[in-house]
């Protein structure tokens, strides 16, 4: 276990190394190196089953409680490997923010969504709350569509704008990274371009890791790329590199078409 | 988030101060201790009924073979005797008949509110018949008494109290029982088996008897199983109704008794102790034991539905 | 045979049995509710009833089988959640739960009448708590735990995963996840559940003749010390219930009014257990509606 490598400079916020990640007999990731910078949006792209997601919920460690689960490796994260046996998965989980493929607000209204989880992270004082609901709605831009009704349920709004709450939601208790699997891949081409002019926004203060099969979306949105194959990397680079220009053959089949 | 801390000092468990109010830890205790205490509930039932029931052979000394294969019962004669196949009979009798009688009903009316009106009978007929599952069985002993017990009396002769009585209430008290959980057996099977059944040109009678059926007989064995753990267990019902003497029927006209009736009307007026009363146990006890027997076949069942 | 005439036949016949079914028990329901409604009257539930003369109601009777419903579930409910939680949440796929789960199963499956005679047994001569609501209460705890960690395991089993992972990923612990996430969720199906079951205790009757016992003193509802020999609220007094009195009237007797009380007090049964089935379903779905959508 290594626990004494610093990462190589501090822009890095996740330095990867040897990365192996199973369930039960089964490898989903093999021997990974990668390396993740601060406050840039580095997408993960592949084919369906490559190891994308399981990547993703091991940084967060959602996924300590699938049985037969079991990762090993160094994820260097600040001064510690979050893999780590004593890791304290509440605290990391609300340093490390997580949004799912399909929106999954909480059955309760819009205002709630928010103030419930600060709540849960000790906030009490109702005027602390209430600016806290506006300014995360700002956040995301979904303020002007529903100051009026911040009453009703979460359910009511539409796909596009249930998944900005959640971000919203994961924003509020101050995440300083944020994990997005698929995030746009359940929604139309409008509301998909307001989550990606919001991911803009946001990398200048959270590092962003957007796993998605739109490869346009990764290169609109993404600073670099990492392109995942059969549970490795196959290649991580620079964005504009990566799509103009790749090094590996299999990047360019998959970047043109030619699988997956 | 500004914070100086580094992550090693953030986000690496401390070693918990042993504290009261841990709610992580103590939800964890409540619900361990709600788990728990189901074992112990069903040991208790288990160690108390065992203990009980098992007096009449070794403090009142009642010859065990001739408890199950006696049918002379004479507990407060000069020289009693306690031959209780009276009673066990009565029950599998019961048990026996009504489930004949339940099964291919229930079944058929499973059938049709899954695969022939499928839309009605999940709105309409599914809630009424679940509904039916929750009416009291004193209820279904009420109407044995007040309607059927004449009718027999009139119609078919014998004093109306009878086998045959009781066979009936008990049938149409877990005829819903039955037809809903077959219903389920039925609306469990992937949906995939009946369209390729159809895509091969067979007829819905087919697809029935050669597709459908064949791959939920475990469920619906399943459903007639603990129909009959209804029915064996089922007291007031038929104690209403069957007339309660202590002979061996002749025909279904006859009155008789079983192991849950002689325990309902004798308990009350019994001495603890005696062995007239510790009879009531061992019957009890078989009864628990019985109950064993179906759980595991219901679980046998179970594994082989998910294979 | 002509395989278009068979599916046809088949068809048919199936349709006869369900028709056959829901008549017949449409038919019996109909029958008591028919009866019953003539004999039921304000007078009929709220006065006392009578060992031997005409003309009683079944005021104690009725008051007594809401009471033991209320006992039962004051215990139940905590335990079956807990229970249900724990079978949901907390159990791993081991021996232990495979045996937690034999248990459920068998308790569950128990005959009512072998229940009674444990309540009997335990509370009612080992604890010396003698034929009380105490005891009633306390064996139809054990009748209706399984039923309870059943309905609040599956219902917590029915909500979304997503909805889980939600709460984890905002750094909520597992038991607040559960608490704030899942069983609010679940919680329009565990109240259907919870309702249903009280149809269940309402009618119990033969767990209930040797712990509740099948005698009421005579209760004098001006008197709510719970400690009084007469109040309605001492739960250390015998508490015949309603479906207990339907079957003892029924079976034997002696009052000349039989068929009347009888009929009176059958009707009230169903019509309880109907008002808790229906109540169930319709404030369920009302409850889901309201959670889910605008
Ligand atoms: N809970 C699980 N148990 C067992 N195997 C799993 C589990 N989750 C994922 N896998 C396997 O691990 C591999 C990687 O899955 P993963 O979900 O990470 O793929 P992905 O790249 O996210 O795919 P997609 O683009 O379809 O979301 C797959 O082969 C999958 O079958
Ligand atoms: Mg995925």
């Amino acid at each position: 276990m290594v626990t004494v490598a610093l990462p190589e400079t501090i822009e890095t916020a996740f330095d990867v190394q040897g990365l192996n990640i199973f369930y039960g007999a089964k490898q989903a990731i093999n021997d990974i190196d990668l390396s993740i910078k601060k406050h840039e949006i580095t997408a993960l792209i592949g084919p369906s089953g490559c190891g994308k997601s399981t990547f993703l919920r091991s940084i967060n460690r959602m996924n300590d409680d699938v049985p037969g689960f079991r990762a090993e490796g160094l994820i260097q994260y600040d001064d510690i490997n979050l893999l780590t046996d004593n890791i304290d998965t509440v605290a990391l989980r609300k340093e490390i923010g997580m949004v799912f493929q399909n929106p999954n607000p909480f059955p309760k209204s819009i205002a709630k969504n928010i103030t419930q989880p600060l709540k849960e992270h000790g906030i009490r004082s109702k005027r602390k709350l209430t600016e806290q609901v506006e300014t995360n709605l700002r956040r995301v831009g979904l303020w002007d569509e529903v100051r009026d009704r911040l009453d009703t349920s979460a359910y009511s709004l539409s796909g596009g704008q249930q998944q900005r709450l959640c971000i919203a939601r994961a924003l509020c208790i101050h995440p300083e990274v944020l994990l997005l699997d698929e995030p746009a891949s359940a929604l139309d081409p409008i509301a998909t371009a307001k989550i990606e002019d919001l991911l803009l926004h946001l990398k200048d203060h959270y590092t962003i890791i957007l796993v998605t099969h739109n490869l346009q979306q990764a290169a609109r949105v993404a600073d670099s790329t990492a392109f995942f194959y059969q549970g490795e990397v196959v290649e991580h680079t620079d964005t504009e590199q990566f799509f103009s220009n790749p090094k590996e053959k299999r990047s360019e089949d998959y970047i043109s078409g030619r699988f997956g | 988030m500004e914070t100086n801390l580094r992550a090693s000092e953030r986000l690496v468990r401390k070693s918990r101060k042993l504290s009261l109010k841990n709610p992580e830890r103590n939800g964890k205790i409540v619900v361990y201790t709600a788990a728990f205490l189901t074992v112990v509930a069903t040991l208790a039932v288990t160690v108390f009924l065992a203990q009980r029931g098992l007096q009449s052979f070794y403090m009142s000394d009642i010859n065990p073979l001739e408890f199950f294969t006696s049918t002379n019962w004479n507990p407060s004669g000069d020289n009693p005797t306690y031959g209780a196949l009276i009673f066990i009979f009565g029950s599998l009798a019961v048990t026996l008949a009504s489930a004949v009688i339940v099964a291919p009903l229930g079944i058929g009316a499973a059938i049709f509110m899954t695969e022939i009106a499928p839309s009605w009978g999940k709105k309409v007929l599914q809630p009424v018949i679940e509904i039916l599952v929750g009416i009291p069985s004193v209820i279904y002993g009420y109407i044995g008494l007040t309607v059927l017990v004449p009718f027999i009396r009139e119609q078919v002769g014998g004093s109306g109290y009878s086998l045959m009585a009781g066979i009936v209430v008990v049938s149409v008290m877990i005829l819903p029982t039955v037809t809903t959980l077959s219903a389920d057996a039925l609306n469990r099977l992937p949906n995939g088996l009946r369209s390729s059944s159809y895509a091969l040109g067979a007829t819905r009678w087919q697809t029935i008897r050669r597709v459908l059926l064949p791959a939920a007989i475990p469920g619906l064995l399943t459903a007639v199983i603990l129909g009959m753990a209804r029915a064996i267990g089922e007291a007031l019902a038929i104690q209403m109704v069957i007339g309660n003497t202590e002979l061996l029927p002749g025909s279904l006209l006859d009155p008789t008794a079983t192991m849950t009736t002689i325990i309902t009307l004798n308990m009350g007026h019994t001495t603890f102790g005696s062995a007239e009363n510790n009879v009531l146990w061992t019957l009890g006890l078989i009864l628990l034991a019985i109950s064993y027997l179906l759980v595991m076949a219901v679980r046998f069942l179970g594994a082989r539905r998910k294979i | 045979m002509n395989r278009k005439l068979t599916d046809k036949l088949a068809t048919l016949i199936f349709t006869l049995f369900a028709a056959v079914i829901v008549l017949v028990l449409a038919a019996l329901l109909s029958y008591v509710l028919y009866l019953g409604i003539q004999q039921v009257s304000w007078d009929f539930l709220t006065s006392k009833s009578s060992n031997f003369r005409a003309g009683g109601g079944i005021q104690d009777q009725l008051f007594n089988s809401f009471y033991i419903l209320l006992w039962t579930m004051i215990f139940t409910i905590p335990l079956g959640l807990a229970g249900g939680i724990y079978m949901a949440e907390y159990a791993e796929d081991n021996k232990l739960t495979a045996i937690i789960r034999v248990c459920i199963e068998t308790l569950a499956s128990l005959p009512s009448i072998v229940l009674g005679m444990f309540g009997l047994l335990v509370f009612v001569n080992t604890f010396d708590i003698g034929y009380s609501v105490l005891s009633g209460a306390l064996t139809l705890t054990i009748f209706n735990m399984p039923i309870m960690i059943r309905t609040c395991e599956n219902a917590i089993r029915s909500v979304s995963p997503q909805q889980k992972e939600a709460g984890l990923a905002l750094g909520y612990t597992h038991w607040r996840t559960i608490t704030t996430v899942l069983l609010p969720s679940a919680f329009p199906s565990i109240l259907t559940g919870i309702i249903l079951s009280c149809g269940l205790v309402f009618g119990e009757a033969a767990a209930l003749l040797y712990s509740a016992g099948m005698t009421t003193p005579n209760l004098d509802f001006g008197n709510w010390n719970p400690f009084a020999e007469t109040s309605p609220l001492n739960i250390m007094r015998p508490a015949e219930t309603l479906s207990v009195h339907v079957w003892k009237v029924n079976s034997e007797g002696i009052i000349p009014d039989i068929r009347d009380v009888a009929d009176g007090g059958a009707a009230v049964l169903v019509t309880a257990n109907l008002i808790f089935n229906i109540s169930a379903r319709l404030l369920g779905s009302w409850i889901h509606r309201k959670l889910t959508s605008k």
